[in-house]
């Protein structure tokens, strides 16, 4: 715990500090009452996976004192449900939507059917954000052929990702609910298309806590320019604690908000202060006796300390050139290269929960940028090398065994051409749509090699082993070793979930 | 008895006695158990909720048996036998499957069997009748008895019931706190600010007995009071100044806020205040106020992204006032019910829709103008105009009766302008199309159909629309294409909406609507049109100025000098919608029709009561109402005690917590509705008043066993500052805070780069002057992207009504208060405070730093502390002079060192904390 220290701090009152900190802080632990992490601990995962083990009893909402172990604090690391491989995740949401159809779902009948009208069949009864009438369909905007042992068909937008083929699972019949991005995006993250939701990372923050002293638990990368359609809500804690919120590493600024010490105050000066703080605090926990005091004595730590780590990780200029090589990042920039490299030093160092959001995948052909001939090419430009490197990176740390990645977007795209009020569009693009689209997984406990699920001839609709958000939530908390039917906490009187009532786990993605 | 020796003898007699009397006492037992009654909340309620109610309640109801209400209880079930026959075990299905020695036939199915004694209860229970009791709850509160219990502690009638509980506890009152620690409670508590200096001097300085009352009558007439308490409602009212979803864009609402300040100052009754924001709108000509009281529901988030389906979005946010008003009235979680029966509580699936049926006839549509608002004008040429409208309608309206009225329908059509028709209500379109799913635009040789528009004789239709040329004409024809024509427009080039007024021939009965779009040789759009509305023209055509007041009124329907409110207006009878249960909560699948109406296990709608909101406003505040004050009442003592009578202040159902103190609970809700009539201050006086509330908040390690949460209150509250008040106490002490109140909300410093949402040309233009340091409750509320240092201290983003926050000790609240640059500001204020005052004796200054911020003395050993900070950061300074500028931004080093010792003081537990 004190590894962030370096020595100049180490005077003689600090040590006597530390000591009577330490000595109290046990003390903390046993009367540390969390009040309603506690309460929730009858509902939520501490009283179901733990209660047997370690006396969490889940009628009992008041003794504190018998949850000495669970109740360590909200953030101490917790055993899941059941042993997993995967103890990380590193979560690549691709905002907007990149089509699959171009990337993972090789559909040779739809290149005979390229400007083509599209039939009546597929329109009947169907909502889409921008179609109108009857559109034309549009053959795949690259070509395809199979890679690796496993054979699996991938496209020339991916080259560096086809030598990584064979650790990946790739899903290609998931569906959803949602057309529009924000509801779809906040679906993927919350388990329900309207804000107000835990996101993903929050639940699994809440579920196994972190392994971190030094960082948060749950932390965001974000690259393309802005931040996703759903905002901070896609990684908002909803109703649970706001200890479980991701924290977002911005590239201007403080890389988290207000982690650096004002103008004027120096590390030295700063660690004075909070000396001074902490000294003040213990007198009055010894007047009050009031467990919340010590436990701010210790958020206090944990602040100083992060102020350190944060900068620290932040900064990949340390990294070797090989690695910048691999990944292709360039210090200083705020790309979705660098944020993959900064994935993995924020894994290494025990984040339970990475997430990335890269922008500007919403391919409609409404101008160059969003255009499949044009703007997508470049956007695949971006992401390949640094989601392949991150792999290899990984797994030649050793990492990956222990790291599940996930990639997806929110939703997939038509196989026919978007013709927005009707009109042909001056660029090749596709609509939003929910009945079928790619997502990839690799690391911790995945099958690798995979190809799962199968759609129609055209791409249109899974006609084989369909997967939906909620599945790939349930196969998410499964991988982590959580029952995503047991990861509940009680809200508004009743148990919530973040597969809500829904979720099956995919077996066949499993190793 | 040989062989056994004296000792043994003694030792058998005794024994036999032992046996007998236990034998003895075990029939009397069972003979006395079988005597009494058995109580089914007490002790077959928790029963059959932990035990059975999950397979056989409101979701799941396993073999067609429920436990909710007693008549599906005593009704056959799937197999065609009775679980319970009320009189005859025997014949109960229940009992003989609870007692049933194989596990496959056995209930509950999984784990263990019931306990004998819980079989047992079960048993004598039906053979006693099987009676249902309602849930506590559910029972309007009776009058109770103030405790009589001979002890001299306690100030009022609070106290004997919390001495009450003590002593069951064997827990006993801790000692009044000090005199300046209870002035800093009751005024953070009472305002949210702490006292000043001179607060603490005059109420020390005052030894008459009424002195903490004189400060409590203080408080409660301070104009912060109502800022404080406005604060707390916002959380329930999800009070937010952008409209939520993926836009979410700006949103003009915070005359409600200032609506909610002046409620609290002035003290609105709260059967008043719930009236209004409820159903202002309905009350006998409302006024202004009334009306703006109704944007308490306006708060709804609204979806103005393209493509979305309005009437999705609108059903959402009625959704939302459903939930929103069964919450914070009624502390019932109504959520669950939308899909299905309660799982847990006597509410049935079409009870929720009854329930909607009461919200669901408002105007509001979920279009991008968020209409219906209403429009406050700001230029005093359009608010004489209005006034002279106003008299035209009076002087040409012929009948005495109508003249007020009918002004006040004109006053509404330029301020509220409603009922309007938006373009999602075209079922054929032509030729054209809805952009976004909003405007409808139709080229040249197009047309679009309204169906079944009630036409009243209408001599006029207003169409709100923009044009890119001016060539364009639109005909209005009834029943067909070649039907009737009542009117036609020529098309005005115009870049932004504006309302256009046609005549049009009058009609009645209801009709199909064709509206044609011609513009020969032209392509694209003849307009689009944001909506229409048909209303008759001023009265008094022919009468000499007409043209004049008719140019004003029109000038009038256009002006954009106008502060907008979104509120709530009930639709026009001609125009309401019906209301279906949506099957499995899906608003796209319609079932049975429902008219408005309360669940059964509740009191009936008062006498008289309109069946619309107000009626159900009127309902809610009846004092046959089982749970309007008590859980409004819980909520208050949850504010100043940091924990409700009923912890969980979200629900009082069978699934929430038990009240700790049930005879307070009903006490306190009796006085606040017969006592103090509503009057919020003074249910606030009586808490603030009791020594309970007056308690030091000093633990102790055995009382931390006993009681970790304080539930017996054997000790004062002591609990982290929420959001607000964190922010509002850094600027007080320092000197800061504007005192400035209402008005739209500002943007004081946040970091850079904050706001980054997708299309959206909204930014954070920070503020200037004393627009920066205002109290929080006017901070600009966006909820993708709520105010960063808030959101760290657990105030929620307001998507939708949170009752209760969850209290966090986080590093990142620590980060806030030790770095953001507006602490460092109020660090800087405060040490500049500090230097003022004692020039040049740090000693004096420190202790006047602390005293400013805690308004108390600072204890020596805590001086000691920050003397060896201040020297620490001194020496910091003068080895490094340049750090003196860049922290300050002057070159005093005593300054800056005494700005890290204020910094530090800001971020010492007991700062943060009300103890």
């Amino acid at each position: 715990m004190r590894q962030g220290y370096r020595s100049d701090y180490q005077r003689e009152e600090h040590v006597i500090l530390m000591n009577i900190f330490q000595e109290l802080q046990y003390k903390n632990i046993q009367y540390e009452t969390r009040r309603h992490f506690l309460k929730k601990c009858s509902s939520g995962l501490g009283a179901i996976a733990l209660g047997s083990l370690l006396g969490c009893d889940p009628f009992s909402t008041t003794k504190a004192s018998n949850n000495i172990v669970t109740e360590a604090g909200p953030m101490a690391p917790r055993f899941p449900h059941f042993a997993a491989k995967a103890k990380r995740i590193i979560y690549l949401h691709m905002a907007g939507s990149p089509s699959q159809l171009e990337l993972f779902d090789y559909k040779p009948e739809l290149v005979k059917l390229d400007g083509k009208d599209c039939p009546a069949s597929l329109l009947e009864g169907k909502r889409f954000a921008f179609i109108e009438g009857v559109p034309k369909m549009l053959g795949p905007q690259a070509t395809f052929k199979p890679y690796g042992e496993s054979g699996i068909m991938l496209s020339n937008r991916l080259p560096h990702f086809s030598t990584v083929v064979d650790d990946v699972a790739i899903i290609k019949t998931m569906h959803t609910d949602q057309f529009n991005h924000a509801p779809a995006q906040l679906l993927v993250q919350t388990g329900s298309p309207r804000l107000g939701r835990p996101s993903m990372g929050s639940w699994v923050t809440y579920g196994l806590g972190s392994e971190n002293d030094n960082l948060p638990g749950f932390m965001v990368l974000v690259s393309g320019g802005n931040t996703p359609d759903a905002g901070k809500s896609a990684w908002g804690s909803g109703f649970l604690p706001t200890i479980y919120q991701g924290v977002q590493c911005r590239s201007e600024g403080d890389p988290v908000l207000y982690v650096s010490d004002p103008e004027g105050i120096n590390r030295d000066l700063r660690r004075k202060t909070l000396d001074a703080i902490n000294k003040i605090n213990e007198k009055e926990y010894h007047a009050m006796g009031d467990p919340e005091i010590m436990t701010r004595i210790s958020q206090y730590e944990m602040a100083f300390r992060m102020q350190t780590s944060v900068p620290d990780v932040m900064d990949i200029s340390k990294e070797p050139e090989y690695i910048h090589q691999l990944y292709g990042t360039a210090p200083g920039q705020a790309s979705f290269a660098n944020n993959c490299l900064l994935a993995r030093r924020l894994v290494e160092r025990g984040v339970r929960f990475v997430q990335l959001f890269d922008w500007g995948w919403d391919s409609h052909g409404t101008d160059k940028s969003t255009a499949l001939e044009d703007g997508f090419h470049e956007k695949c430009r971006q992401i390949d090398q640094p989601m392949s490197a991150l792999i290899k990176d990984l797994k030649q740390r050793g990492l990956l065994e222990e790291t599940l990645i996930v990639w997806g977007g929110e939703f997939g795209r038509t196989p026919m051409q978007e013709n927005r009020n009707g009109k042909e569009m001056p660029f090749k693009g596709r609509d939003h749509h929910t009945e079928a689209f790619s997502v990839w997984m690799a690391g911790g406990g995945v099958k690798p090699g995979t190809s799962y699920g199968e759609t129609d001839e055209i791409g249109y609709y899974g006609v084989k082993d369909r997967v939906h958000i909620h599945d790939l939530q349930a196969t998410i908390l499964h991988l982590l070793g959580m029952d995503h039917e047991k990861l509940t906490y009680h809200f508004q009187g009743r148990d919530f979930r973040l597969t809500d009532v829904e979720g099956k786990v995919v077996k066949g993605v499993l190793a | 008895m040989p062989g056994f020796s004296r000792k043994k003898k003694i030792f058998l007699f005794l024994m036999i006695g032992v046996v007998t009397l236990i034998l003895t006492y075990g029939v009397l037992h069972v003979l006395s158990q079988e005597n009494q009654k058995v109580d089914f909340n007490t002790q077959i309620r928790p029963i059959l909720n932990k035990k059975c109610i999950t397979c056989h309640g409101g979701v799941k109801r396993s073999s067609e048996f429920s436990l909710l209400f007693r008549t599906d209880a005593l009704s056959p079930n799937e197999s065609g036998k009775r679980a319970i026959v009320p009189g005859d075990p025997k014949a109960s299905e229940m009992i003989r499957r609870i007692r049933h020695h194989d596990p496959e036939e056995r209930m509950p199915p999984e784990g263990d069997p019931l306990p004998k004694e819980e079989i047992e209860l079960l048993t004598r229970w039906i053979e006693q009748g099987a009676s249902w009791e309602d849930h506590w709850a559910y029972v309007k509160p009776e009058p109770v008895a103030v405790p009589d219990i001979s002890s001299t502690w306690g100030h009022n009638s609070i106290d004997p019931f919390v001495l009450q509980k003590l002593e069951e506890n064997d827990l006993q009152p801790s000692p009044q706190a000090d005199k300046a620690t209870l002035l800093r409670r009751v005024s953070l508590d009472l305002t949210g600010l702490p006292p000043t200096r001179e607060d603490l001097q005059n109420f020390l300085n005052d030894d008459s007995p009424q002195a903490y009352e004189k400060v409590v009558d203080r408080l409660l007439a301070s104009p912060h009071y109502g800022e404080r308490w406005a604060a707390m409602w916002m959380d329930l009212a999800r009070y937010a100044d952008s409209k939520g979803y993926e836009k979410d864009d700006q949103r003009s609402i915070w005359q409600y806020r200032d609506w909610l300040i002046k409620a609290f100052n002035e003290d609105k009754p709260f059967d008043q205040f719930t009236m209004e924001q409820l159903a202002g709108d309905l009350l006998p000509n409302p006024t202004d106020d009334q009306v703006l009281a109704t944007a308490f529901h306006r708060n709804t988030m609204n979806n103005d992204e393209g493509g979305t389906d309005d009437e999705e979005f609108r059903v959402a946010a009625i959704i939302d006032r459903v939930n929103t008003t069964w919450s914070v009235w009624q502390g019932t979680t109504m959520a669950c019910v939308q899909c299905h029966s309660h799982p847990y509580d006597p509410i049935r699936h079409e009870d929720y829709y009854k329930s909607l049926a009461f919200f669901n006839n408002t105007a509001d549509e979920d279009v991008p103008s968020e209409s219906p608002v209403l429009k406050t004008f700001t230029a005093e040429a359009d608010k004489q105009k209005l006034e002279q409208m106003k008299n035209w309608v009076i002087q040409q309206t012929a009948s005495a009766d109508e003249k007020l009225e009918k002004a006040q329908d004109f006053v509404n059509l330029v301020r509220i302008t409603e009922p309007k028709i938006h373009p999602h209500s075209f079922d054929q379109i032509e030729k054209g199309s809805l952009a976004d799913n909003k405007y409808l635009f139709v080229e040249p040789g197009g047309y679009a159909r309204l169906p079944d528009i009630p036409l009243q004789g209408e001599d006029h239709l207003f169409v709100s629309y923009s044009a890119g040329r001016s060539t364009g004409r639109v005909e209005i024809r009834m029943d067909s294409l070649s039907g009737k024509r009542l009117g036609v427009w020529q098309v005005q080039q115009k870049d932004n909406f504006e309302i256009a007024v046609i005549p049009i021939q009058p009609q009645s009965g209801r009709h199909d609507l064709f509206l044609i779009f011609k513009d020969p040789g032209q392509k694209g759009a003849v307009c689009h049109i944001e909506w229409m509305l048909l209303h008759e023209t001023l009265p008094g055509k022919n009468q000499p100025g007409y043209a004049d007041i008719e140019r004003k009124f029109y000038s009038l329907l256009n002006t954009n000098e106008a502060i907008t409110t979104p509120v709530m207006i009930e639709k026009e009878p001609a125009y309401q919608r019906k209301t279906h249960v949506f099957e499995r909560g899906n608003w796209m699948v319609s079932g049975e029709e429902v008219q408005p109406g309360i669940p059964q296990a509740w009191n009936d709608l008062p006498e008289g009561a309109p069946l619309n909101r107000l009626g159900m406003a009127q309902w809610l505040v009846s004092k046959d109402n089982p749970l309007t004050a008590r859980v409004t009442v819980n909520r208050f003592w949850a504010q100043l005690f940091g924990t409700g009578i009923v912890e969980t202040i979200e629900d009082f159902g069978t699934q929430g917590a038990k009240p700790s103190h049930p005879e307070l609970l009903d006490w306190l809700a009796q006085q606040f509705m017969y006592e103090h009539r509503w009057s919020t201050k003074k249910l606030l006086k009586q808490m603030v008043m009791s020594a309970t509330y007056q308690q030091s908040s000093k633990t102790t390690p055995s009382l931390l066993e006993i009681d970790p949460d304080n539930r017996w209150l054997a000790r004062g509250p002591r609990i982290r500052l929420d959001a607000e008040q964190v922010r509002d106490q850094a600027l007080a002490v320092s000197g800061l805070l504007s005192d400035k109140m209402y008005g739209p909300s500002v943007m004081p410093p946040q970091p850079a780069g904050i706001w980054q949402v997708v299309y959206s040309g909204l930014e954070w233009k920070t503020s200037e002057g004393e627009d920066q340091n205002r109290r929080a409750l006017y901070t600009y509320w966006r909820r993708t992207s709520p105010y960063p240092s808030m959101i760290a201290f657990d105030s929620p983003s307001r998507e939708f009504c949170v009752t209760q926050r969850i209290n966090t000790n986080t590093p990142l609240q620590a980060l806030v208060t030790l770095n953001d640059t507006v602490y460092i500001a109020a660090a800087q204020a405060l040490a500049q405070r500090m230097l003022q005052e004692h020039p040049n004796q740090v000693e004096a200054q420190i202790k006047a730093g602390y005293q400013m911020a805690m308004v108390q003395e600072i204890a020596d050993e805590k001086l000691a502390d920050l003397q060896l900070l201040y020297t620490e950061a001194l020496a910091h300074f003068n080895k490094n002079p340049e750090a003196v500028k860049a922290l300050t931004g002057q070159q005093d080093k005593q300054l800056a060192a005494l700005t890290v010792v204020a910094n530090a003081i800001m971020n010492l537990d007991e700062f943060v904390t009300k103890a």
